[in-house]
């Protein structure tokens, strides 16, 4: 991930470098941001950090992370995204039953009393949940004091502005201005 | 002089270091057992130390100086949130911690932000309680001028931490300390540890100016020939919280309520005195479940002394 930090503040700037770029891999979201820019003004407190993801969020079901296929009336499911495992097993438990879902490994699932179009069908992760992930992860990286927060979201762009106390209109269109250039920058931002 | 060491290592022939240490004319400040491992903080002649390293030795133990022994300092972050807590806040108490001081960590109610950070009489007067405090702050200068108004006023020694090096604080706090700012990992590079370290260094030098100053009107008694006697009240021996009795640089905070047993602690007897006579007895701000013993100075027992003794003449 690209961060670029606009920033008056030297130390603070570099800090915030780091401290981003950590706490993104802490919570697993650096692999899926293409770039971050990060602009600074304690002295206002205005803090906008606008990120550009790799792709737009968007709901994942089984289909789309395993390999499928039915024999017999048994429906066999091969994780090929294993970070989405847990949540596979706990839909398809949901769905059909502890009793008619064998994990046979890690990676391999069978479901008897299923229909494959069914079984692929299952939504295993919802973009609304993923961009609530991001924007709490990016929420968690501002400074604590800053509570006063808006968010723009355009596809893979998401641009959050930050102060301290009220909104004033000047801080709000600078974070406009900012997540525009973002999303209409290619991948040279 | 007394040398404070740190004895660490297992419960195995420890009752035979004990009765060396007061062999040698030394005193226990802080033991610590946990499971078959034991710490022993004590204070021991110098010129006895090859002994007792040796003897430690022999036990299978190993000893280091701890020059912060027998104090309790605050680490005091704007809150106990997750952009605080654990990095640096944990990593300086824990530094100090290997130094011998106790160490509390405490988190203000509405210490977050520029210009919203606030610290309310209660928490200061909470802080003033240690023999030093530190405060951790952040990353951004203007911030961090911004809040040195948060310990401008505490009773306590403070060291300030923060990211980069303010202007306008050097007055309202005894040192500053900066290059350490927010973090979200661990202090373990050379660098960081290098600033643990300096951490510690000005903690110890405010110490042992506050204890210089000590000296001039020295207290009446030692806070461990309090410590010895409280040992043997019941309530304290029965205490599980962890250290019920923690040294002061001058007195001792007791980790038992104040309402129910000050008065039993007033009316114990040391050298023919009450230690009511010798010391003032205060409930923490914290909560009532702690006494803190303030010892009196030479000069003002004996000025109560006189006192008492004019009073009584016809």
């Amino acid at each position: 991930m690209d961060i670029e930090v606009i920033a008056e503040d030297e130390f603070g700037g570099e800090s915030y470098r780091n401290l981003f770029g950590e706490i993104m891999a802490d919570v697993g979201k650096a692999v899926q941001m293409e770039k971050a820019l990060l602009v600074l003004k304690p002295e206002i407190p205005l803090f906008i950090f606008s990120v550009k993801l790799r792709a737009e969020p968007v709901s994942k079901t089984v289909a789309d992370v395993t390999n499928i296929r039915t024999e017999g009336g048994t429906v066999y499911i091969t994780i090929t995204e294993e970070r989405y495992a847990p949540d596979i097993l706990k839909g398809l438990w949901a769905r059909y039953g502890r009793n008619s879902v064998e994990q046979k490994t890690r990676l391999d699932i069978e479901v008897r009393n299923a229909s494959e179009k069914d079984a692929g069908s299952l939504v295993v992760a919802s973009g609304e949940e993923h961009l609530k992930e991001i924007i709490g992860a990016v929420w968690r990286s501002m400074p604590e004091g800053i509570k006063n927060r808006h968010t723009f979201i355009d596809g893979q762009v998401i641009t959050v502005v930050a102060t301290e106390e009220r909104f004033e209109p000047h801080m709000l269109d600078e974070g406009s201005e900012y997540h525009r250039k973002m999303t209409e920058a290619g991948k040279d931002v | 002089m007394f040398e404070v060491l740190l004895y660490d290592g297992g419960v195995y022939r420890s009752e035979e270091l004990f009765e060396l240490i007061e062999d040698a004319g030394g005193t226990v400040i802080q033991k610590t057992r946990s499971s078959q491992m034991l710490s022993v903080t004590m204070s021991i002649p110098e010129e006895d130390r090859a002994v007792i390293t040796a003897f430690c030795k022999e036990i299978g133990g190993e000893v280091k100086s701890v020059p912060l022994a027998g104090t309790e300092i605050a680490v005091v972050g704007p809150t106990l949130g997750r952009h605080h807590m654990p990095h640096p806040i944990c990593d300086i108490a824990e530094h100090l911690r290997k130094q011998g001081a106790i160490t509390v960590v405490m988190g203000l109610a509405r210490g977050r932000g520029k210009l919203t950070s606030q610290i309310n009489l209660e928490e200061k007067m909470i802080i003033g309680e240690y023999d030093a405090a530190i405060f951790s702050l952040g990353n951004f200068k203007p911030c961090v001028e911004a809040k040195t108004d948060l310990f401008s006023d505490i009773r306590a020694p403070v060291v300030l931490v923060s990211g980069p090096m303010p202007e306008g604080a050097e007055n309202k706090c005894e040192a500053i300390v900066s290059g350490v700012g927010r973090k979200a990992s661990r202090m373990r590079t050379p660098p960081e540890r290098e600033k643990l370290d300096e951490i510690a260094d000005k903690v110890g030098k405010i110490l042992r100016d506050k204890k210089k100053l000590l000296d001039e009107d020295p207290l009446f008694i030692h806070p461990t020939e309090i410590k010895h006697l409280l040992e043997e009240y019941e309530p304290v021996n029965m205490c599980l919280r962890p250290a019920p009795v923690v040294l002061h640089l001058d007195g001792l905070r007791v980790k038992i309520g104040y309402g129910e047993h000050h008065e039993d602690i007033e009316n114990m007897e040391i050298y023919g005195r009450k230690v009511g006579d010798i010391c003032r007895l205060s409930p923490s701000k914290i909560n009532d479940s702690s006494i803190l013993i303030r010892i009196k100075t030479r000069s003002e027992v004996l000025q109560e002394d006189s006192v008492k003794e004019g009073g009584n003449d016809p």
